[in-house]
């Protein structure tokens, strides 16, 4: 176990109306037993890729096999090899617990001994069983999840598929489902293959990561890997003057020991507020330098906190470069990739000032996943990239194109 | 993958049950609109025509009402494909090991069986208001009836799928029953006879398909046909609804395959 390939990809693309291509030529293996999630902003080709490997979309070019089974040859053999837990809510509202998974269970051929065991087996596992037999439609959103991934595992499947599993749960939700994941795959030795564009969730559940984007796959490796491939620590400048950002921006791009700056938008890199507990857990061990260095007058205060917080990542704030000017009005962050952080903190508060520019607020941190989206990608997974409206259109035609050829 | 699964039929139509039997304000609200109908029409303008033939208007309309709820249940069981595809169960049925075409045979036997349920029901309260004559004839009459409503709403089932497929949201349907439903309800001959009307409307009622379930669910319980067609018009009847069934169940199941998920 752990060396066999229960998942081979070999150069597998889906062009959606001759045109886009939502999935490029990707090449992966997945080996039994292991966790791996697929780590990209919204449209990057991981739902795509998922509908492909589960016969749901015939690829444009490539193969794959899952659990043996070749997904154009055998398309029956390889659903019943995977369970697949969508994105969207599947579940019959006007049923009880048991009975979506009794619908489930028939139409997966299970006998009538079998289901009856597997159902209650299925769920005590996800902690179910004094609900059971409730109309789904009195279930909290945690609860509706667990009985997807339940149903999910109903058939005995080999590779379980969890699309963003955790989408729109609030955080102690998102760790109860994490626990279920982890469980899953420790104690009933079952292939999982997540996606997700929260790096937290990637960090915390997956034994590897493959970063996708636009479609073709940028990284893939252990998260403590790709975290050690940046060397160095984050530091993040906080200023509100956009004619200081530039200025900053090519004052530190000129030291040496600054292996790389990115500038963003205060708000773009904000975390939703249901991810926003997580970050602030591991924000404890960072040592945060706020607003000593702002002007007194200033007075509206640059720390993190006291922005609005952006409730959607999914829309994110853009900015329009043609037509209307939406410009951002919030402060930049400039992240500054350096050896030895903290030791180099004076220093660059110290160049800051000469150089005219007032800092809001200095952070440190460690790379995280995010830093390592961005080191493959060039931008932030909360960002997206081109104008708002050809982002919307991209959007609107990949859901079109998406479910136009399900193989039925 | 393309192989008909028999027990995959067979779990789609049993959730359609289930889902019917839990809406139960629904079935006794539908029940209900049809007595009134019955009662008020059948005395109101009964009263005022006295009957057609020789028959009571209450017994004339009876069939018709009963047409009409068959009608509307089937067609709208059909377009709810729109709800599953919105509130995603759609997939879960889609990504089992088990042909489309499994699926939406389910699905329609399913709608068709309720929709027959329903026009049982209505049966039933419409002979305690004395539409029909207690006789053995009737007996055996209300059995083939229940063969005509099966025939009549699987047909209709189908043809709701094939709009529920093609319809992207619920808001279109609005017009597809003021310009298809309604008036494939109006000119079923529930009110009046085909007889009754000029040249031109009678071509129509003729190639509306209710009409000739209507007509023969009214030979089936009354022993009356339409004296347009002569004494063997059941036949006619019988033939056209069976190949408007076979055709909108091929229909139904061709536009819900290739409709996206």
């Amino acid at each position: 176990m752990g060396s066999i390939s229960i998942i081979e990809v070999k150069g597998l693309s889906k062009v959606f109306k001759g045109k886009i291509r939502a999935v490029n030529r990707i090449s992966f293996n997945v080996k039994e037993g292991e966790i791996l999630g697929f780590l990209g902003p919204n449209g990057a080709g991981k739902t795509t890729t998922l509908n492909m490997l589960s016969t749901l979309l015939r690829p444009s070019e490539g193969a794959a096999k899952v659990n043996g089974f070749d997904i154009e040859q055998e398309p029956d053999a390889v659903r019943r090899s995977i369970g697949y837990v969508f994105q969207e809510p599947t579940l019959d509202l006007q049923l009880t617990g048991r009975e979506n998974l009794d619908f489930h269970g028939r139409l997966y051929h299970l006998k009538k001994e079998d289901r009856k065991r597997r159902i209650e087996e299925m769920l005590q596992l996800v902690q179910l069983t004094d609900r059971a037999d409730d109309l789904v439609k009195t279930y909290s959103g945690g609860m509706k999840r667990r009985l997807e991934i339940a149903r999910g595992l109903l058939h005995h499947p080999k590779v379980l598929f969890l699309d963003e599993p955790t989408l729109g749960l609030d955080p102690q939700t998102r760790h109860s489902i994490w626990d279920h994941i982890q469980r899953l795959n420790k104690e009933r030795r079952i292939t999982i293959i997540l996606t997700t564009h929260y790096t937290e969730e990637a960090d915390f559940l997956c034994g590897r990561i493959l970063i996708i984007d636009s479609g073709e796959i940028v990284a893939l490796d252990t998260p403590e890997k790709l975290k050690a491939k940046l060397e160095g620590d984050v530091v993040i400048l906080v200023i509100r003057n956009p004619t200081m950002v530039l200025r900053a921006r090519s004052l530190f791009e000129e030291k040496k020991w600054v292996r790389r700056v990115d500038v963003f938008s205060r708000e773009n890199t904000e975390t939703s507020p249901d991810l926003k507990m997580e970050k602030m857990h591991r924000m404890r061990g960072v040592s945060r330098i706020g607003g000593m260095m702002g002007e007194m007058g200033s007075g509206e205060g640059g720390s993190i906190r006291k922005q609005k917080p952006k409730r959607h990542e999914d829309i994110p704030e853009m900015e329009i470069d043609d037509g209307n000017r939406r410009k951002d009005l919030g402060s930049k962050q400039l992240n500054l990739l350096v050896d030895n952080g903290s030791h180099r903190i004076p220093e660059i508060v110290k160049l800051s000032e000469a150089a005219g520019i007032t800092l809001e607020s200095v952070e440190l941190h460690k790379p995280t996943l995010d830093d390592v989206f961005l080191s493959v990608t060039g931008r932030n997974i909360r960002e997206e990239k081109g104008s708002f409206v050809e982002m919307a259109r991209r959007h609107h035609i990949l859901q079109q194109a998406r479910g136009k050829r399900g193989v039925g | 993958m393309q192989t008909l699964s028999w027990q995959a039929v067979y779990v789609v139509l049993l959730r359609e049950l289930k889902r019917y039997w839990r809406a139960k304000a629904r079935i006794v609200s539908s029940v209900v609109q049809s007595v009134f109908f019955l009662a008020i029409f059948g005395l109101g303008l009964g009263g005022l025509i006295g009957g057609i033939g020789d028959i009571s208007y209450l017994s004339y309309l009876a069939p018709g009402i009963i047409g009409m709820s068959l009608l509307f249940a089937s067609v709208f069981s059909g377009v709810s494909v729109i709800f599953d595809r919105q509130f995603g169960f759609m997939k879960e049925m889609l990504v089992a090991p088990v042909s489309r075409t499994s699926i939406i045979l389910g699905r329609i036997f399913g709608g068709a069986v309720t929709a027959s349920l329903q026009g049982i029901m209505i049966m039933i309260v419409a002979g305690f208001m004395g539409a029909f004559e207690p006789s053995l004839a009737l007996a055996l009459g209300a059995v083939a009836a229940v063969g005509v409503m099966f025939l009549i709403t699987s047909g209709f089932v189908g043809l709701g799928v094939a709009i529920g497929s093609s319809l992207n949201d619920f808001h279109a349907f609005q017009l597809l029953s003021t310009f298809v439903i309604w008036p494939i309800f109006m000119l079923s001959g529930v009110f009046f006879p085909i007889d009754t009307v000029p040249a031109p409307l009678q071509i129509v009622m003729l190639a509306n398909p209710l009409f000739h379930g209507v007509e023969l669910l009214r030979w089936c319980l009354l022993g009356v046909g339409t004296p347009l067609l002569g004494p063997f018009g059941w036949m006619i009847n019988l033939g056209v609804l069976a190949v408007f069934n076979v055709l909108m169940i091929i229909l139904g199941a061709f536009l819900f395959s290739r409709a996206q998920v």
